[in-house]
């Protein structure tokens, strides 16, 4: 054996180097008791706090929006849950091998879908790897299952409901109630940037209202985000107690945002989307005694909660070439000639400088000779001797031209500005043109070689360069019908909590009061009465048994007349005529003003006087019902004294049909669907044609409208 | 060969020692209980076999016959390296790394007991080598210590195990500078820890030449990158903080919310929410110092110190050069781990895998700490016989 021999002794030389050794650990030892000195006692504060932040996470609870209502609390548009995938990229193993793959199996994703959530997936960095991303919105039920039961497959895939915005009018209202998208990276440094600590700052993510009230009470409508301290674990899993709730430690409950109370009447609304026939256009119905919108449409229109995040850009591309131009408000941010139902303005500028008193004869020998050029008047053969009421009523255009030769045009865009034409009706819903109303200096500035009276000639009867937007023209009636308050059009009337408190209250808002006699308003509505209820009249499409209706026809040029007058249905869309028709009732004492345009459908009193018509018996109508069912005394308006009832006129020209054949043309007529939604609940009845003037008689002989297809 | 206990002898166990690594072990479990809280697995009560298993060894290994173990320690080292080489055939991966012999229920990573077996080679080596009167340890003396040494090292190495490596080398130094090397050794030590520093400085610390111009690095591109991303996230803390330093800075969160006495057995939160990784073995002492506080972390060092200063005392009161320089062997091993482990845990020093000894949790390892234990206890108590 060779241990031992001379190694048998004590290794004594070895103990000073074993006493340095355990030095050394000792040394060592104490380097480990300083470090943990260091981490544990001087930096204590510093990473208690990262061990709090690290359980705890800010769950943000988003804040419920607020609901809007119509005016008898109908709701027009909530919320409703989507089922929506979510990835957090940072918990999703496997995420573009494997899971996504699986999620395009189970979703049946398109290749273009796939691309795209890799790309999300890969796109995020750093922190935020923990946030989620939205990968598909909207699972059905069955989506929902399918998912779920694969749940364990798919490694940080989340299934939430998520409020989404539900607007339950559909394509009704778009353009005023709006949409809502993502506030992008810009806007947020924008609304965050001012130092309002009142409202609540947006996070990425966030919905912006982005039209109509949605956008202009984005304050009111949008709520304050509460959050919730929550317990989670390292993989960010929450942590629940043994009866399940999740921990939390914290938290501010969410400050629900402000409901908005509108002007609009659901009912009246949809009988005006109902009744109104035509491809595009507008329909402003407005109480004309404080301004109120009781009824808008703006057609075509589109699917708001398709917009509110639904929309792929291609649709948007499609949607931004529709040559109809369904995102456009037509009611305000388009403006059009008004055609005859700017008469009103002339008369009551001639009337206002006294070149013309209501008896004063005129007459109209079916045109009017200014210089070399002879302007013609609708019916060839000439109205005869007319004065303002007949001039009003058979909208013969002679007696304007004289009126317009004698004043000039100065005197006329006085009166047209007094009622607000020429300048935004600051509606603050949606975007607003100021449309034009022209005047000597206007036309030295725009037009080549200056003014000259002709240009007059042109404004007295709606042509030219005067431009008016649909709510400019109910406002202006609106005025005419009170007697000279030129109201701001509203829309929202009341602001209340979620509780139902009020909140604010919004009034009337008189913009100025326009100069108008009681006599020169009686001539004007004694005109625009018989234009409804009187032989000869333009409107009488609009005349009911019961209500008397004063109405104007108009019917606007969009393209120069040839040599020969083409009948509509001979035309191409887009350079058929614009039809208008603008009302109110009842005439002896106005409540409702109606403003109807019927874009490229031809003559005012057949495409659009029919709708006012149906549109103030409907107002009616449900006078009557709400006055029943709250129990209150119904005073029926006055009805028509000497009602002359005209033939049943057959329809003045080719079906609607033609009319879409003619956009047709076009390679873009649009499907009846978007533009003709209704409200929810109501079953769409087909648009019915033009309404007949109810209770025909017959027997009763009647002129027959002389001026047919002329106003 | 007798293998009863001589009353003699029972009186030379190093109580100390013992007491020392019982109560340590007692910690260890008191606290894997806790790190183990459901919903994990309680891994405490595996343990608390595997606890039993070693007081059985070194009881075992105890009442061996000193000069048995003395002549068993060739075969016992070419069986480790063997070992080691037949893990690359036959072994288990996890994690990346090839450590484990699957036999039935039972994983064996035998780099644990490589540890012991190359401590017990080292100082046979320098026992055999050991001659009256002879001059300190020259270059030429230590090659084939330093043969014995790294050879196996390596091997532990290319698993990849760089913390049970790192650690080999550590221990191997200590018992090569314990034999008192000349000083030209200790010159070339010092040489080494100096170019290592250097490199380190070259590779990790020193500012970027510029964004896109390729770095001059000496060894980091030969480093995997998990290893590498250690290094980095050692050397710079704040750097990833939520990538390859996630664990690095996790675990110092949890040492540094301990406090002063801690939050309490079963409240520590970065435990409880599973923020720490390998909670149970290689970061059992997150979780003690989170729990339990700096004071009874100096209490858990204080017991480490116990143990290693009793080691040092066998080796202190060993006849012969074989037995104190396993001693000193096995106690630098343990105070290396302990050392690296801690060290790692609190941002000291770069994130390697190895175990606390008698606190992780671990059949291998307690197996491997108490074998090292049962040959201090053995070593103690043989002492005697040399007096004839």
């Amino acid at each position: 054996m060779r241990l031992g021999l001379g190694t048998q002794r004590e290794p004594k030389e070895l103990r000073p180097r074993i006493f340095m050794v355990g030095g050394f650990f000792l040394l060592g030892l104490l380097v480990l008791a300083v470090n943990l000195y260091r981490l544990m006692v001087v930096r204590y504060e510093e990473f208690l706090a990262l061990s709090v932040d690290n359980q705890f996470k800010d769950v943000r609870v988003r804040a419920p929006r607020g609901l809007i209502r119509d005016r008898r609390g109908e709701v027009l548009v909530d919320a409703r849950p989507s089922l929506d995938v979510f990835i957090t990229p940072a918990f999703c193993q496997k995420c573009v091998a494997e899971v996504i793959p699986r999620l395009q199996a189970l979703l049946a994703w398109d290749l273009e879908q796939t691309d795209r959530v890799v790309d999300l997936v890969k796109a995020a960095r750093g922190p935020q790897r923990y946030q989620q991303i939205v990968v598909q919105v909207d699972l059905t039920r069955d989506e929902f299952d399918l998912l779920n039961s694969h749940q364990f497959q798919l490694p940080g895939v989340d299934l939430e409901p998520v409020p989404h915005r539900h607007y339950r009018a559909g394509a009704a209202l778009a353009h005023v109630v709006g949409y809502m998208n993502e506030v992008t990276s810009d806007e947020l440094s924008k609304l965050n940037g001012g130092a309002d600590e009142a409202r609540p700052p947006y996070a990425m993510g966030d919905y912006t209202g982005r039209r109509g009230v949605e956008r202009t009470f984005e304050q009111s409508l949008r709520g304050q985000d509460g959050w919730v301290k929550q317990v989670v674990n390292a993989r960010g899993e929450l942590m629940r107690d043994a009866s399940g709730n999740a921990l939390k430690r914290d938290e501010v409950p969410p400050r629900a945002g402000r409901n908005l109370v509108l002007s609009i009447d659901a009912r009246l609304q949809a009988e005006a989307e109902r009744v109104f026939p035509g491809t595009a256009g507008a329909v402003v119905a407005v109480e004309a005694n404080t301004g109120f919108i009781r009824a808008i449409v703006s057609r075509p229109s589109f699917d708001p909660n398709e917009m509110t995040g639904r929309m792929s850009p291609q649709q948007l591309v499609q949607l931004s070439r529709d040559p109809l131009q369904p995102m456009l408000f037509r009611a305000t941010a388009q403006h059009y000639s008004p055609g005859s139902t700017f008469k009103v303005v002339t008369l009551l500028a001639a009337l206002r400088a006294g070149v013309v008193t209501p008896q004063t004869g005129i007459t109209c020998t079916g045109g009017y000779q200014l210089g070399s050029r002879r302007w013609r008047c609708d019916l060839e053969r000439g109205h005869g001797s007319v004065h303002a009421v007949d001039a009003i009523r058979a909208s013969c255009d002679v007696y304007f031209y004289r009126l317009a030769d004698l004043l000039g045009i100065d005197p006329i865009a006085a009166v047209g500005h007094d009622f607000g034409l020429g300048n935004p009706t600051n509606f603050g819903v949606g975007g607003e043109v100021p449309g034009v109303m022209p005047s000597s200096e206007y036309h030295d500035r725009v037009t080549k070689g200056g003014y000259t009276k002709g240009m007059a000639l042109n404004t007295s009867i709606g042509q030219g360069d005067v431009n008016v937007t649909p709510l400019q023209l109910a406002m202006l009636y609106a005025t005419i019908a009170n007697g000279g308050h030129l109201y701001q059009p509203q829309i929202v009337e009341r602001i209340e909590t979620p509780e139902g408190k009020l909140v604010e209250d919004f009034k009337p808002r008189l913009v100025r009061e326009v100069a108008m006699t009681p006599e020169q308003r009686a001539t004007i509505i004694a005109g625009l009465i018989g234009v409804v209820n009187e032989p000869g009249g333009t409107g009488f499409r609009a005349r009911l048994p019961d209500v008397v209706v004063a109405g104007k026809t108009g019917t606007a040029q969009v393209a120069r007349i040839g040599a020969v007058r083409l009948k509509t249905h001979e035309l191409s869309y887009w350079q058929r005529d614009n039809a208008w028709f603008a009302s109110f009732a009842p005439a002896d004492a106005p409540e409702l003003v109606v403003v109807v345009l019927n874009e490229h459908s031809g003559f005012g009193g057949a495409e659009a006087a029919p709708t006012a018509g149906a549109i103030i018996k409907k107002y009616f109508e449900l006078k009557k019902t709400d006055a029943e069912a709250y129990g209150l005394e119904y005073q029926p308006p006055k009805a028509p004294t000497t009602l002359k009832v005209p033939l049943l006129m057959p329809p003045l020209e080719a079906p609607r049909d033609d009319a879409r054949a003619g956009l047709a043309q076009q390679a873009h007529a649009p499907d009846a669907g978007p533009g003709r939604a209704t409200f929810a609940g109501a079953p769409p009845p087909p648009p019915p044609p033009a309404e007949a003037p109810p209770r025909p008689h017959p027997a009763e002989p009647v002129d027959p409208p002389s001026t047919e297809g002329a106003d | 060969m007798e293998l009863r206990v001589q009353p003699r002898a029972t009186a030379h166990v190093p109580w100390v020692l013992v007491v020392g690594v019982l109560l340590t072990a007692a910690v260890g479990i008191y606290n894997l209980a806790s790190a183990s809280r459901p919903p994990a697995s309680p891994v405490w009560m595996s343990q608390v076999l595997y606890l039993g298993v070693g007081v059985g060894m070194v009881i075992g290994v105890a009442l061996l016959d000193y000069r048995l173990i003395q002549r068993a320690t060739v075969p016992l080292y070419l069986l480790n390296i063997g070992a080691l080489i037949a893990l690359k055939f036959f072994g288990h991966t996890a994690k990346g790394a090839e450590s484990w012999f699957v036999i039935g229920p039972f994983r064996v990573q035998p780099a644990e007991f490589m540890k012991l077996g190359m401590v017990l080679m080292l100082a046979k080596y320098f026992h055999d080598d050991d001659r009256p009167n002879q001059p300190a340890q020259g270059f030429m003396r230590l090659l084939p210590a330093a043969v014995i040494s790294l050879f196996p090292t390596a091997l532990v190495l290319v698993q990849p195990d760089l913390g049970t490596a790192l650690m080999m080398v550590f221990t191997a130094v200590t018992i090569i500078m314990f034999s008192r090397p000349t000083w030209p050794v200790n010159a070339a030590l010092a040489v080494a820890v100096v170019l290592g520093v250097g490199v380190l400085w070259n590779d990790y610390v020193r500012e970027q030449p510029a964004q896109d111009e390729q770095r001059f690095t000496i060894i980091r591109h030969k480093l995997k990158k998990h290893q590498d991303a250690r290094i980095t996230g050692w050397l710079d803390p704040m750097s990833d903080l939520r990538g390859s330093n996630y664990h690095a800075m996790q675990s110092k969160i949890a040492v540094g919310s301990g406090g002063w006495s801690g939050k309490g057995w079963m409240e520590g939160t970065q435990t409880g929410l599973r923020f720490l990784p390998e909670q149970h073995t290689d970061f059992i002492f997150s979780v003690f110092a989170e729990e339990q506080g700096f004071a009874r972390c100096l209490v858990l060092l204080a017991l480490f110190g116990v143990i290693l200063l009793g080691g040092l005392g066998v080796a202190l009161s060993a006849k012969e050069r074989y037995g104190a320089f396993v001693a000193v062997g096995i106690c630098a091993m343990i105070f290396w781990q302990v050392f690296e482990n801690i060290g790692m845990v609190t941002g000291l020093l770069p994130i390697t895998g190895i175990t606390l000894p008698l606190m992780s949790y671990g059949g291998s390892s307690m197996v491997s700490v108490m074998l090292g234990i049962g040959l201090l206890v053995n070593v103690s108590m043989r002492r005697q016989i040399f007096r004839g």
